[in-house]
């Protein structure tokens, strides 16, 4: 076991340094001269070529790459993510500012997913090939076909604009997250549908089942001891495509609804050229990544003894 | 799920004749008849150019649906020649393309093609190669898992006995094999790779205007939200019908092909 | 001339072959009986360098085995071949890939001796019967004329009439070709009717290497006598039958 776990740390280091790396890579061969981008950023006017020449020393970025990389990285490791090349203010802060409006969205979206999802799933499983069951997947399959931006749109169109009874733009009260928040939750909801719900049935057609069914093992016993845990397996390892979805969708809606958090940060320091920001998002989105997925893996092999040590 | 894939195939053909049978110029400018409802003349209306709708939608297939085909068809090859490489050429090699593997899939796909392409400065090149670098792993995984699990067969130990290249082992041996569940994953990241055009159209940093593309046409309209909200519909609508097709016919094909192994 | 010197195999941690010693000359056979588990396969693999020896050499003529361009005969015939490719295209792999010219004699005469029809090469393996495909397994290993050709578990696939006669068309090839024969199998009476020299495989080591006239009379070894004794008392019970 021990062995596994170094074997997943490893990796997950290796991962982490590779993402860095790449990131890296890429904003150093983004287009355009990035002094200049700064300068005019920071000044709004045309600057001459002493400042830029400046600003590109101070900002390391006359070295090359490795010095460059060198120069971000090893204040990275204590924890310092470096300042705004646009403002010169601290990105720490504001990342934090941006997450803390973020996270509650995922959270809510989560649990929006798991309120409809969890009903519908169980229900449908009840009888497969029933009404009920085919509403259900046919509105899964639906749901993972609909852009979050979409729906968001016409959430907004529906309870915003022609109901009028729900606000839409911005974060101001707890009412502002409803429709956000109902976004992000009806797309959870159509992947976790159909995934609980192929998991239950699977489930359920254990070989040995029906043997306990003959010995007058109540239905109920069945459920509780036998299907749920097999069903909950598929749906750890879920959670780590649910958590992208999530990322994903706070792009999206945070764009949509006007809403500040780390999709809007990222999209405003992608078009400001604010290269530390979109560093800072990406290393700490790739680590949250990287961590769940390291603690979905262990759960897994917890979870399900078939899985061994075999392959770390 | 027959219907599916006549669907899917349907939409393709239509990507394909659509700017033929569109009924005006899609950047044709008409400002007196701006934000026009649907009428016999015009079916979907005008934007606020006063460009026809519908014709931007057909043209807007070529983008969406032809862009969508291309980036998924990359990272096919891609995926494929990385999973093959790792099942092939032993652990150390193994090792590391799946480490490569997984610092792509240690990002949430689309935001890491949103950082790609908005950092790369907006236009289709990068839009290509933003959903392409984003887009090829699941194809490697399940090149790799297959070709691991052909790697000990019979035929494959006397091909490499015959002193047959790695090559024509992949070509002859591995591809066949191979190709039923690529298919399967490719239906996937085809309705994947539409879903990120669109999006990356309406965050701005897709396919640029006037060119017609559905997430574009999107954010165009959704300013007028107000005044005609139909307008924000139809490019919506033809993204979700189109992804449902390609996942439904994906499911069929996966159906088929479980069923055809289950006997053996 | 093929000499196995002192070879050892691992896999992990654990010793699959250990110190064997083997030779075997041009034309003729030499059969390798034990257990399953004995190490049959594992030696059959160190022999084509398809799995890495942690000491000794294997060579064919002073060089590695692969250079001589060696060939197989699989224990399970149909999985041997491509199920989507037809049965031609596999047997002439070891042409292709050599970009060799077919001597379309040579294919009529292997064909004729191994009582293959012309059509069913154009069939695919699962088109045609374990013992045809198992011909066709023969087929495809000398139709590169190999000086060595390594057989696993040849006929244990097949049913015991099948096994009699694909044996001896074994038997009449290798004396038409002259090929060294390295079978394996768990099959003692085969080995006695058919090879030369017989070695016993116990656990990963020789226990002994005799010529196989007199193995069947006197075996060296305990273990030997065993594996006789219980072979030909099986062998007995099959003649009543």
């Amino acid at each position: 076991m021990i062995r596994v776990v170094r074997g997943l740390l490893l990796r997950a280091a290796v991962v982490l340094t590779g993402t860095a790396v790449a990131t890296f890579a890429l904003l150093w061969h983004a287009p355009g001269d990035p002094a200049l981008a700064i300068a005019i950023a920071r000044y709004d006017a045309v600057v001459p070529a002493e400042v830029i020449d400046q600003i590109r020393a101070e900002a390391g970025l006359d070295a090359g790459f490795w010095p460059a990389f060198k120069a971000w990285i090893m204040p990275l490791l204590t924890g310092d993510f470096g300042q705004s090349s646009v403002t010169g203010r601290p990105v720490w802060p504001e990342v934090t500012t941006a997450l803390s409006y973020t996270a509650p969205l995922a959270l809510m979206g989560l649990l929006v997913g798991i309120l409809i999802s969890v009903p519908l799933a169980v229900l449908a499983a009840q009888r497969p090939g029933g009404w009920l069951d085919r509403c259900a997947v046919a509105l899964a399959s639906i749901g993972a076909a609909i852009p979050a931006y979409w729906l968001g749109l016409l959430l907004v169109l529906l309870f915003a604009v022609q109901l009028g009874w729900l606000p839409a733009m911005g974060a101001r009260t707890p009412a502002h997250s409803i429709l956000p928040a109902l976004t992000l939750g009806l797309g959870v909801a159509a992947s976790l549908t159909r995934i609980l719900r192929s998991g239950l049935l699977e489930a359920r057609e254990q070989p040995f089942l029906p043997a306990f069914r003959r010995r007058g093992v109540s239905h109920r016993a069945i459920e509780r001891d036998h299907v749920a845990p097999h069903a909950a397996i598929p749906v750890v390892t879920i959670f780590g495509l649910e958590l992208a979805f999530l990322l994903e969708g706070a792009v999206m809606v945070e764009v949509i609804f006007a809403r500040p958090g780390l999709g809007s940060f990222l999209i405003n320091a992608i078009e400001a050229r604010d290269f530390p920001k979109v560093q800072a998002v990406v290393i700490l989105t790739a680590l949250l990544f990287v961590t769940v997925n390291l603690l979905i893996d262990l759960i897994y092999r917890a979870l399900d003894p078939r899985i061994g040590a075999q392959d770390a | 799920m027959r219907s599916a894939l006549a669907v899917a195939l349907a939409l393709l053909c239509f990507a394909l004749i659509g700017p033929l049978i569109a009924p005006h110029d899609p950047t044709a400018i008409d400002i007196p008849n701006r934000l026009s409802p649907p009428s016999a003349e015009r079916w979907l209306g005008t934007d606020a150019l006063g460009r026809d709708i519908l014709s931007r939608l057909l043209h807007g297939a070529r983008w969406s649906l032809g862009l969508a085909f291309l980036v998924s068809i990359l990272g096919l090859c891609i995926g494929t020649v990385a999973g093959l490489v790792a099942a092939q050429g032993g652990k150390p090699v193994d090792w590391a393309v799946m480490r490569v593997t997984d610092i792509f899939l240690a990002f949430p796909e689309i935001v890491a093609a949103v950082v790609i392409a908005g950092v790369l400065g907006a236009g289709t090149g990068s839009l290509i190669f933003a959903l392409t670098v984003t887009g090829w792993m699941r194809y490697a995984r399940v090149a790799r898992g297959i070709g691991l699990s052909l790697r000990s067969r019979g035929y494959v130990v006397q091909a490499q006995l015959a002193g047959l290249s790695s090559l024509a082992i992949a070509r002859w041996h591995y591809l066949p094999s191979l190709l039923p569940s690529l298919m399967v994953v490719w239906t996937g990241m085809f309705a994947r790779a539409i879903l990120g055009i669109s999006a990356l159209g309406f965050l701005g940093f897709g396919v640029q205007p006037p060119m017609p593309e559905w997430g574009t046409m999107l954010l165009d309209a959704r300013i007028h939200m107000r005044s005609t909200p139909l307008q924000m519909i139809w490019p919506g609508l033809a993204v979700v019908i189109c992804v449902l097709a390609i996942n439904l016919s994906g499911d069929a094909l996966r159906d088929a092909l479980t069923k055809e192994d289950a006997p053996q | 001339m093929l000499t196995v010197e002192h070879v050892s195999v691992e896999r992990g941690k654990t010793l699959v072959l250990e110190d064997i010693s083997l030779s075997l000359a041009p034309n003729r056979t030499l059969t390798v009986v034990g257990e399953s588990g004995a190490g049959k396969s594992t030696l059959i693999a160190a022999i084509l360098g398809l799995a890495p020896c942690t000491s000794g050499q294997i060579l064919w003529a002073g060089a590695p085995v692969r250079r001589c361009g060696p060939a197989l005969v699989m224990q399970e015939p149909r999985s041997a071949f491509n199920p989507v490719l037809s049965l031609r295209r596999s047997v002439m792999e070891p042409l292709t890939a050599r970009r060799a010219r077919l001597d379309d004699n040579r294919l009529k005469t292997l064909c004729d001796g191994l009582e293959i029809p012309p059509d069913l090469l154009e069939r695919r393996p699962a088109q045609v019967s374990i013992g045809q495909a198992q011909r066709v397994g023969i087929l495809r290993a000398l139709i590169g004329a190999p000086p060595l050709v390594l057989f696993d578990e040849p006929l244990s696939a097949l049913d015991a009439v099948t096994q009699k006669h694909t044996a001896r068309l074994i038997a009449d090839l290798q004396r038409q070709e002259g090929f060294a024969a390295l079978i394996v199998t768990h099959d003692l009476g085969y080995a006695a009717a058919f090879a030369d020299d017989i070695a016993v495989l116990r656990a990963g080591r020789i226990e002994e290497q005799t010529a196989s006239r007199a193995f069947i009379d006197a075996p060296q070894t305990d273990y030997g006598r065993i594996l006789r004794d219980a072979a030909f008392s099986l062998g007995a019970l099959e003649r009543v039958a």
